[in-house]
């Protein structure tokens, strides 16, 4: 069976550098692009590019962040410390945005991607017609210590991946959870740990969330009562803070609810969806 | 307990992927349940004994240390949130490591798929 789900390049300038680009796309209508979680790629997102009914109305799009899946690094990243900022996560997300000649999509973020899609709704929210925030927080600083993650004895994938462990319930299908792991097992040396630099450090969103203008741009949240980085209460601390914000807890799911567990998780997406605006275009057709 | 800990120690030896995955891995392990002491001696990935405490000569690299009502919640076959994995219990309150932390973190999955051993359906 050939997937509906294609992929392909984009090369985009982000930070004065030359960046090429990978994503996946399938479907038509309103743009959805979605964000991986730390340590991992597009491929969490395999089940809803791959989901006919939610695809017959909605362009859905992910990409691999640099130095995540197929994404390369940038040019002399060999010596370099691999550490993300919001400065250029934002600037990342709004660049392949426009590449795609995107408008106005739905951005869809997962853990890290929660946040910074949480950091476009502050900074950026024109850009966007609403914001989908899973897993998401204003800030979590780290309960481990991400140097683990990056060291010349030991497998940083294979130690990231049993640390993530921790957030995938035990109702998500063995399969599931074993394809999720996988992809931590997969990442970059240093990824996982630059990743978690931008996700446990910074904490430039804490006082700004009051800012977003949910009658412009609606920010939805959906959280799993197996996620144990970002917990319900973290999630509620932070929708609190938002006039006009939602929020949806899923019982039986964790950190990683579009890949461990998709049956779960595809109620609470398709709802989250139907919160976000219709494009114009749709609404007068 | 101890009844369990022999159980796991029977599905470690009828579990040939963690010996492979914990063939490093000989080191003695603190398990604390409510005060009560075993020590989990690990040779090549199999629990090769378990000497029961009270002992303050026994030297461990690491120790997992709750209390009997969490380690029943977490040999739940579908446990409830926070008692589903042995950071998350950590996390709540319900446990604690103590000794070499990344030792542990080097042997993470080896150790948990260990301990869930105990688990319902899963040493069987």
């Amino acid at each position: 069976m050939i997937e509906q789900i294609c992929g392909r390049y984009v090369t985009v300038e982000i930070a004065g550098r030359q960046q090429r680009i990978y994503f996946e796309e399938a479907g038509q209508g309103r743009p959805v692009l979605c964000l991986h979680t730390a340590g991992s790629d597009t491929r969490q997102w395999r089940h809803i590019l791959n989901d006919a009914e939610i695809t017959a109305t909605n362009r859905v799009i992910a990409f691999d962040m640099p130095w995540h899946g197929k994404s390369l690094p940038p040019e002399g990243f060999q010596t370099e410390e691999y550490l993300l900022s919001t400065e250029v996560y934002m600037e990342t997300v709004l660049a392949v945005a426009r590449a795609l000649d995107l408008d106005q999509p739905v951005l869809a973020g997962v853990s890290m991607g929660g946040r910074i899609a949480l950091q476009l709704a502050v900074h950026h929210p024109d850009a966007f017609s609403g914001f989908l925030a899973i897993e998401a927080s204003d800030f979590q600083p780290a309960w481990y210590d991400i140097d683990w993650f990056h060291r010349p004895d030991a497998h940083g994938g294979e130690m990231g991946a049993a640390l993530v462990s921790t957030n995938i319930s035990p109702h998500a299908p063995l399969t599931e959870r074993w394809n999720t792991l996988w992809m931590f097992q997969q990442s970059g040396p240093g990824v996982f740990r630059g990743d978690l630099s931008f996700y446990t450090q910074d904490d430039s969103l804490v006082g700004q969330l009051h800012r977003i203008d949910t009658a412009k741009t609606p920010v939805h949240f959906i959280v799993g009562a197996y996620d144990f980085t970002c917990t319900p209460e973290d999630a509620k601390r932070t929708a609190d803070q938002i006039d006009g914000a939602t929020l949806s807890i899923m019982e039986e799911v964790g950190h990683f609810p579009m890949s461990e567990h998709p049956d779960g998780f595809r109620p609470f997406f398709v709802d989250g969806l139907a919160r976000m605006p219709q494009p114009q275009a749709q609404i007068a057709g | 307990m101890h009844d369990t800990l022999k159980e796991i120690q029977a599905g470690l030896d009828r579990s040939p992927h963690l010996h492979r995955i914990g063939a490093l891995f000989s080191e003695t392990v603190l398990l604390k349940v409510d005060g009560q002491e075993f020590y989990l001696v690990f040779e090549k990935g199999r629990i090769d004994r378990i000497v029961e405490g009270p002992s303050k000569k026994t030297p461990y690299r690491f120790g997992f240390v709750t209390d009997a009502e969490a380690l029943r919640a977490f040999w739940q076959s579908l446990p409830a949130p926070g008692f589903h994995d042995i950071f998350a219990m950590v996390k709540i309150g319900r446990a604690e490591i103590v000794g070499d932390m990344l030792l542990l973190v080097k042997n993470l999955r080896f150790f948990k798929e260990v301990l869930a051993l105990g688990r319902e359906g899963v040493a069987a």
